[in-house]
């Protein structure tokens, strides 16, 4: 699906400019290629766009190859995995059944759940209220503290990540849910993107909203984090995407087999079953495939939400 | 154009509607997180100062043990009992005053048939008894185990811990934990049917630190079938060096297969553990000190001619195109797959003696078409010198201190069981580990196992075989893991060609850098 990136046209039939508009301000950014497919400013033709197509072709084939080898190989029984890897001339469930079992998987994609789903949770109140407080707040020292949040960014985890370790850890919060989000319920990165976008708002509404006799924060629930749902979106997305994801930490703060995350627990099965690569490659997509989902169904948000003030609607 | 549209317009529409009720629930959770709005961002703030503070003042426990190690100028092998009483007593009693059954952890780093056959231990050790209960955790490879052992505190650290022979000075130095000698004395344990070599190998500064459990060293594997078809006999294969050459050439020569010898340059194989497998072999000392067995080593000597020879003689036969290096082999099987390789495979490789239980079963499962398990060859380690030989490689069981009296008696109850003679005979007999007792031969199912396939048996004899004295047991030095390593990047360049006393020469002042670093600091 969703091979083209045209962007549903919604809010440009909306009489409210002001609110719609600015919220969805990427909603109008056409990033190439008319319904009518009308040929874009950049469209070769001829041999020209037979060369474009045949490199875009060789590149999907190098990016697609690993995944395709992973899902041939989880989909073979296990005597046949070295038996032509590139052809998928047996076909089996029985490897993704048993890897499920020998690897724990239920309880690991469960701990994933929970985990990226109290992150997610928590740093879209965080950036929503620091971001907020950022963009329509005035205080003293705002830029100061926004120029420091945002130096944050320059910090990679790996840098704070031992400190981390040892906080939680002193805490008594080893392989428990809270160790493995606690470092993570704030970010950034979010207050960031959140901010750019409140930023966006016309500071009318406010006006508006105040001589109705609506504070700080009903204007933040009713008006503005209504406006900046797709970024909320977005957010929410990459927030979950990136806590699933997640490796190192959960293997610094996780010793006791029952509390890893999924993709830590693969760790412990491909370390288990080094004579059964294929329990390890069917392992692995049943990682992928709930973020693979996830993708497919939210990939508009996830490009409106970025591109989201990218340029001013 | 308009159909088009419209299609598209509902996809988005219901993409939108599901996204609607996606962003119902996030507000949700954003009006209900409201209440404790402003809150969250300055408890992050703090949590940042409460990280940083933390940092400053509590040091890792490990650092603050230097203090009790005995001093390293009065160190004989025969003045055990004086040093002993400081790290700590082993209440062995404790045991029989608690209240219902004690629970510990036990951490191991075990895969494959190795962890399942670790796993039906515990299991028939909880089951016997009702007053320990072992909670068993894969940390999944060895140095994932060192690695959370070091970063965690006492109270996350596990009651009994499985460590490489490589970590001896290290974790014997760390202050952390109580030696099994200790215990071993409380107790009245009998260790007379032990391997001697098997409890020397964990004996440092004259205490001995960890009950040896498995125990391992390098065997040749080989493919009988190339062997054959080499004109090679093969039930007997190549023990010298120069034998292990002339079985090469006559492979390539046959076309029977591509390579006669797989080698690799990891650090815990062919990069380094071999490497002292081989000083070993040859007699010749790999640290000072008697390898670190007489006094702390103060720098590695296998930049020495003997080293120089070994490696030059590798080099060579990979340049002759005799042998191939399939790099670091950090999953431990690169090396056998490439045995078992359809389009270039080689005929031979040394690895250790733990991975038979998991070479045997993956053959036998049918994971290398034409290729079944008894057409695996298993012969002693080829190297220096004309007799057969070997180090005490594999892992030990450790004894974590203040966990409390109960918890300790129970760690201690539970390793009497795992090295107790029946369990070391299943153990073995699952595994290709070599028995830590010699009455573990004698009982089933090892006498069996070893009587039907007497490839187990390889590195038994070939452990017991070995010359005695201390090039004989494996080197001691304390930061052992790093000095492997680059070691290991130096045979991996030597494999590529490089010059041979000269990466070794430039691995060995790194080394001895890394040394004089460590001792300084314990």
């Amino acid at each position: 699906m969703a091979t083209d990136l045209t962007l549903p046209i919604d809010g440009a039939d909306d009489p409210d400019e002001l609110g719609a508009r600015a919220a969805d301000g990427a909603a109008t950014v056409d990033l190439g290629g008319r319904p009518e497919r009308s040929r874009g400013f950049d469209e070769p033709t001829g041999l020209r766009r037979v060369g474009r197509y045949g490199l875009l072709a060789a590149v999907v084939a190098i990016v697609v190859f690993p995944i395709y080898t992973t899902l041939i190989a989880a989909l073979k029984p296990g005597d046949k995995v070295f038996d032509n890897p590139l052809v998928p001339d047996a076909f089996t469930l029985d490897v993704i059944r048993a890897a499920w079992t020998a690897g724990n998987l239920d309880r690991y994609l469960i701990n994933s759940l929970i985990v990226a789903t109290i992150v997610t949770v928590c740093q879209l109140v965080t950036s929503v209220l620091a971001a907020y407080a950022f963009a329509i707040l005035r205080f003293p020292g705002r830029t100061l503290i926004f120029f420091l949040f945002t130096a944050t960014l320059l910090v990679p985890a790996e840098a704070i990540m031992v400190v981390n370790r040892d906080t939680v850890d002193s805490l008594g919060w080893l392989n428990t849910f809270q160790g493995l989000s606690v470092p993570f319920l704030a970010t950034a990165f979010g207050i960031f993107l959140l901010r750019q976008v409140f930023l966006t708002l016309p500071r009318d509404l406010l006006d508006a909203a105040a001589i109705d006799g609506v504070g700080h924060f009903g204007f933040m629930r009713h008006v503005a984090v209504p406006l900046v749902r797709p970024t909320l979106g977005a957010l929410a997305l990459f927030s979950f995407l990136g806590t699933w994801n997640q490796y190192l930490w959960p293997n610094l703060v996780i010793t006791e087999q029952d509390m890893n995350t999924v993709q830590s627990g693969l760790r412990i099965l491909q370390a288990s079953i080094a004579n059964e690569p294929n329990l390890v490659m069917a392992g692995t997509v049943i990682a992928a495939l709930p973020i693979f989902i996830a993708l497919l169904v939210f990939q508009r948000q996830l490009v409106r939400g970025l591109t989201a003030g990218a340029v001013k609607g | 154009m308009t159909p088009t549209r419209r299609s598209r317009v509902d996809v988005a529409q219901s993409v939108r509607t599901l996204f609607t009720r996606t962003a119902v629930l996030v507000l949700a959770g954003v009006v209900a997180g409201a209440c404790s709005s402003g809150e969250s961002i300055l408890t992050i703030g703090q949590e940042d100062a409460v990280s940083t503070t933390t940092a400053a003042v509590a040091p890792p426990s490990t650092d603050a043990s230097g203090s009790t190690i005995a001093p390293t100028s009065t160190v004989a092998p025969t003045t055990t009992q004086a040093p002993l009483a400081e790290f700590g007593d082993c209440p062995v009693e404790a045991l029989d005053g608690a209240d219902g059954p004690v629970g510990i952890t036990f951490w191991h780093g075990l895969g494959n048939d190795l962890e399942n056959a670790l796993i039906a231990l515990t299991d028939e050790y909880n089951a016997s008894q009702d007053r320990v209960v072992v909670d068993l955790q894969n940390q999944t490879s060895y140095d994932s185990a060192i690695d959370k052992y070091i970063q965690s505190s006492q109270d996350g650290r596990p009651n009994v811990i499985q460590f490489p022979e490589y970590t001896l000075q290290s974790f014997a130095q760390s202050g952390t934990l109580i030696p099994v000698e200790a215990c071993i004395q409380a107790s009245g344990y009998d260790t007379a049917p032990f391997l001697d070599r098997a409890l020397d190998a964990y004996t440092f500064e004259g205490i001995g630190w960890a009950m040896p459990f498995n125990v391992s060293n390098p065997v040749l594997y080989y493919n009988r079938k190339v062997f054959e078809a080499a004109g090679l006999d093969p039930d007997d294969p190549p023990i010298t060096l120069e034998e292990l050459r002339a079985a090469s050439q006559a492979i390539v020569d046959s076309g029977a297969a591509t390579y006669g010898w797989v080698v690799d340059s990891g650090a815990n194989s062919g990069g380094g553990w071999f490497l002292e497998q081989w000083f070993g072999r040859a007699g010749e000392l790999y640290a000072d000190n008697g390898n670190g067995r007489v006094a702390p080593a103060t720098r590695v000597l296998y930049d020495d001619s003997t080293g120089v020879e070994l490696l030059t003689f590798v080099q060579q036969m990979i340049a002759d195109g005799l042998a191939v290096s399939v790099g670091d082999n950090s999953g431990g099987t690169d090396a056998f797959l490439k045995v078992a390789d359809p389009v270039a495979p080689g005929a031979m490789t040394i690895g250790t003696s733990a991975a038979m239980g998991l070479v045997f079963s993956a053959l036998g499962g049918g994971l290398i078409p034409g290729l079944t398990a008894e057409d695996v060859g298993v012969g002693p380690m080829p190297g220096p010198g004309e007799e057969i030989g070997a180090q005490v490689g594999g892992g030990s069981l450790w004894i974590v201190g203040e966990k409390g009296d109960e918890e300790t008696a129970a760690a201690w109850d539970f390793i009497q069981f795992l090295v107790s003679a029946e369990s070391q005979s299943e153990w073995a007999a699952a595994t290709g580990y070599v028995p830590v007792r010699s009455d573990s031969v004698d009982i089933e199912p090892l006498a069996s196992t070893y009587a039907t396939d007497p490839r187990y048996k390889v590195p038994y004899d070939q452990l017991l075989t070995s010359v005695e004295g201390e090039a004989s047991l494996s080197p001691v030095i304390g930061p052992q893991r790093e000095v492997r390593v680059a070691t290991a990047n130096a045979v991996a360049a030597i494999f590529d060609g490089a010059d041979v006393a000269t990466s070794l020469a430039d691995a060995a002042a790194q080394s001895n850098a890394l040394i004089a670093s460590y001792n300084q600091r314990n």
